[in-house]
């Protein structure tokens, strides 16, 4: 059995239904990170794994054992919330303390623990502070520091860095994946950010409206997503309106121009709204022999840094996104010239 | 943890129930009392006398005339300067804040005190006038409700972005007066009616300053008059005046709710 | 903690960010003028009065008698009950008052009591004088409304046993009704700036309720509880209305005294007056400086 089970797990506040009929096995030592936009459900699932909401249906196993209706503090679950939440009351050392002086740990043991979680976060001089000494970012690594310190069976982190600078984000990222690889606990992130969840995780499970949409490993995720919510949720995607052709040879016709794609399994064919799907960063300027080409019309062009992205105008009401690698010696095109654009055959597929 | 959540609530509801018993007890036993009035059955003989009494009438409108100046006088002296306050001179808040506690410090008893011995004398003879006298218990008056006042219109300050608004406005070309009138104290209405009712109900019944001041002119210690002779009016007296507190907080509660619903969700 | 917008400063747990120290620029301070001659005139001056006032005896010659005569046995007795009384009812109250304040803000009790609790503190806490008074004795009078309760169901006479309305217990009872509802106003945004989160991590960490609340909730409340019980001490010790109407001459509180001393009766001794006036003050101050001398020591987790 897997270390951690989720089996028909559903939640009600009254009317409004927040998670639906959620399945998912974990094994020992995973990172599996909740992915969705604000209100899918993602925190309410995670806040039942803690113990703070009850499921209205459904059966939580941890280790075999059904932690369903086990209140929180019996649960040996460590959390980081994205508030950081720490006691403002307690200097650093007392806050990682806290866990195990509620466990009656004696003194000597917990003074060592403090000091080696302190030294797993790189904050050994910073014990004897408080929480207002420190910034965002120590905070949150404290928070952390906090949460491993009772040695929990689970880590659950609950958008740990959105209230956090671009930057102090990326570093505490590494610093989360370092220390979970470190330890081998099994790791629960909640998060809107794709980014995050894509550089994070072992798997993916990507949730909309309460309900998942797909689970699989982060390549899986943004390579093959199952539905047109996951595609577009993850990562950037065009999805341009076509006229399907010839169904047995994968052809279609996108504003007048032929377009081969890649044979799709699945049976969105039949539902009617037809729609070919490619990521910005397939497609490239200029004519390559053998795979499809677009012509169209710059409608803008916008600088991001290492990429620029172009706005071309296919036909009437009918945009694509082409990102290009920005280079030094890149001329971008600009708006009103007209190019030709060219992705590989495997890059599209019918949505 | 269900267990923990019943007994918390269990809890919390025994509090609440011997608060409200606390609070509602004694309302019920002044208003039984004051339906004896009549020998052996029960009449509301006591309102009615006290409502035939033309000082009754006389008091209550010359408190509640003091009260609708004190707020209004308050009011032009203390939004103001909490505006100002809190958009250039950050730093005297914590002054301002302070003083605004004053009355915790010095009792109404030692303020009058100390009113009488200042203002009755060279130079201001205030106490000597009609309208000096009154004029003291209005200030008298703004100084016991400063609490209210100033914490009512600081914190409705706080809501809004003082600063932002006023930057916005002056952007737009609005000189000081058109900013304190269309921008401010729009956005300070639901905190200006709170302190104007938080007020009216403090000076409504006062007793301390008033009976120094103006003596059985005013409704606190007319209260307290008909209280020493006649026992039963005073308990329809005590009804009376609570009934009228609490529609002064009912109002409150309609001004600020209106406000609440308008506002835009999310917003808080 | 900061974003608490307290009714009542004395409370407020946050300090504001330390600014660079410049002078307060004088044209902008022109603007404050008003408040602050208001202030003195009415506030200040007075009080500076009522000192001078009690250095002086009647014919204005610099004079220590009045302070001497503070310490005759009755007067010193009206302070110690007046402190008594305002100590007993400012912790009834405050106990009673954050009990329920509790209740509505994270006891889990229905939003619609929260909004009528509220209002009725704001009646409740300005209720007193007269009318409280009489409501106290048609409630715990002789022949009130629970003493014959009490009589009736248990056959107990409470005025049998000791207890009166007129007595220390009898004046703190009538003293709660306006200081829980004070506590309530005072304590609820306090209580409203505990942060969920943290109850969840204490939980998460294996807390129990209890351990949450002695190690988290009530340090964190400390500051601003101790606010609270100095301005419901404040509140118990200047009243004067309903212990005038309460006391009839049975006790003496500090308040009624100077009340005697101003009403000019037989008694009157305004130098006395002035003196028991600046007693109460310095009472008043002495609180307000253990009052910070705590808050500092619980405080000391807090930016300033």
């Amino acid at each position: 059995m897997a270390f951690l089970v989720l089996s028909h797990v559903s939640k009600a506040f009254g009317q409004t239904q927040a998670v639906k009929d959620f399945n998912l096995e974990v094994e020992k030592g995973e990172f599996i990170s909740f992915l969705g936009p604000s209100g899918c459900g993602k925190t309410t699932t995670l806040r039942m794994i803690a113990g703070f909401e009850q499921p209205t249906e459904g059966q939580i196993l941890l280790e075999g054992e059904d932690i369903t209706f086990r209140p929180p503090h019996q649960r040996n679950v460590g959390m980081v919330f994205q508030s950081y939440a720490l006691f403002p009351n307690m200097t650093v050392a007392q806050n990682i303390a806290f866990g195990l002086e509620v466990r009656k740990m004696d003194r000597a043991k917990i003074k060592e623990r403090v000091h080696e979680v302190l030294s797993l976060i790189q904050l050994e001089d910073y014990g004897g502070r408080y929480p207002y000494q420190l910034s965002g970012g120590q905070q949150q690594r404290v928070a952390l520091a906090r949460a491993l310190a009772i040695r929990p069976r689970l880590l659950l982190l609950d958008e740990p860095l959105s209230a956090l600078d671009a930057k102090i984000r990326l570093e505490l990222r590494q610093e989360i994946r370092r220390i979970q690889q470190a330890l081998g606990i099994t790791t629960i992130y909640v998060t809107h950010d794709q980014e995050e969840a894509l550089s994070l995780s072992d798997r993916i499970v990507v949730m909309n409206q309460g309900q998942i949409e797909q689970i699989g490993t982060p390549f899986e995720i943004y390579n093959y997503p199952q539905s047109e919510f996951v595609a577009s949720f993850v990562g950037q995607l065009n999805l341009l309106p076509v006229e399907v052709l010839d169904l047995s040879k994968n052809i279609c016709r996108v504003a007048g121009q032929e377009i081969r794609f890649t044979p799709t399994t699945n049976s969105i064919l039949k539902s009617g709204k037809v729609r070919l799907a490619i990521r910005p960063e397939e497609i490239r300027l200029g004519m390559v022999e053998g795979e499809n080409l677009l012509r169209g019309e710059i409608a803008s062009v916008i600088f991001l840094g290492s990429i620029i992205r172009l706005r071309v105008k296919l036909g009437e009401g009918i945009l694509i996104s082409v990102d290009q690698f920005n280079e030094r010696h890149f001329q971008p095109p600009r708006p009103g010239e007209v190019v030709t654009l060219h992705f590989p055959i495997h890059a599209c597929w019918l949505l | 943890m269900k267990r923990n959540l019943r007994l918390g609530l269990l809890w919390s509801w025994f509090w609440m129930i011997l608060g409200w018993l606390y609070f509602l007890l004694p309302l019920l036993a002044t208003f039984l009392f004051s339906l004896r009035a009549k020998k052996d059955t029960l009449s509301f003989l006591a309102y009615e006398r006290v409502f035939k009494d033309p000082n009754f009438w006389k008091t209550f409108a010359f408190s509640l005339e003091i009260g609708l100046i004190t707020i209004l006088a308050g009011l032009v002296l203390i939004v103001p300067t909490a505006y100002w306050i809190r958009l250039r001179l950050p730093r005297l808040r914590m002054i301002t804040e302070f003083v605004s506690m004053l009355p915790f410090v010095v009792p109404a008893i030692v303020l009058v005190f100390g009113l009488i011995r200042v203002f009755s004398g060279a130079p201001f003879y205030l106490t000597n006038t009609y309208m000096g006298t009154n004029a003291l218990l209005v200030a008298a008056y703004i100084v016991l409700a400063l609490p209210y006042l100033y914490r009512a219109i600081d914190t409705g300050l706080a809501a809004i972005d003082v600063r932002a608004l006023t930057e916005a406005a002056q952007s737009l070309g609005a000189g000081w007066p058109v900013i304190l009138l269309r921008i401010i104290l729009p956005n300070l209405r639901v905190a200006m009616i709170s302190a104007a009712f938080l007020t009216l109900a403090t000076v409504m019944g006062e007793f301390t300053i008033a009976s120094f001041l103006v003596g059985i002119k005013a409704f606190g210690p007319y209260m307290s008059l008909v209280g020493q002779n006649k026992t039963y009016e005073s308990s329809s007296l005590a009804i009376i005046s609570f009934v009228l507190t609490w529609a002064f907080m009912g109002f409150i509660q309609l001004f600020s709710r209106g406000r609440a619903e308008a506002a835009p969700p999310g917003a808080h | 903690m900061r974003r608490l917008n307290n009714l009542f400063p004395f409370t407020k747990q946050g300090a504001h960010s330390a600014r660079p120290v410049s002078p307060i620029p004088w044209r902008d301070a022109l603007w404050v003028l008003p408040f602050f001659f208001f202030i003195f005139l009415l506030v200040f001056l007075p009080s500076a009065s009522l000192l001078s006032g009690s250095f002086q005896d009647k014919r204005g010659n610099f004079t220590l008698q009045n302070y001497l005569d503070l310490f005759k046995p009755s007067i010193l007795s009206a302070y110690w009950i007046s402190i008594r009384i305002s100590l007993a009812s400012a912790l009834g109250g405050g106990l009673l008052g954050f009990m329920m304040a509790y209740g509505i803000t994270v006891g889990g009790l229905p939003r619609r009591l929260r909004t009528a609790l509220l209002t009725f503190s704001g009646v409740a806490s300005n209720f007193a004088g007269v009318p409280l008074a009489f409501a106290f004795m048609a409630t715990l009078g002789r022949t009130g409304l629970i003493t014959v309760l009490i009589q009736t169901l248990f056959g107990i006479n409470l005025y049998e046993r000791g207890f009166s309305i007129y007595s220390f217990w009898g004046l703190t009872f009538t003293y709660i009704y306006f200081q829980f509802p004070l506590m309530i106003l005072i304590i609820t945004p306090a209580l409203d700036g505990l942060r969920r989160e943290w109850r969840e991590a204490a939980q998460i960490l294996g807390a129990s309720s209890w351990e949450y609340w002695r190690r988290v909730a009530l340090p964190v409340l400390t500051p601003s509880i101790l606010g609270a019980m100095i301005l419901l001490f404040g509140n118990a010790f200047g009243a004067y209305a309903t212990a005038l109407s309460l006391t009839g001459g049975v006790i003496n509180l500090v308040t009624t005294l100077i009340g005697a001393q101003i009403k000019g009766d037989v008694l009157q001794n305004l130098g006395l007056g002035y003196a028991l006036a600046m007693g109460m003050v310095v009472v008043m101050a002495i609180m307000i400086s253990i009052y910070y001398l705590l808050r500092r020591y619980s405080e000391r987790w807090l930016k300033i």
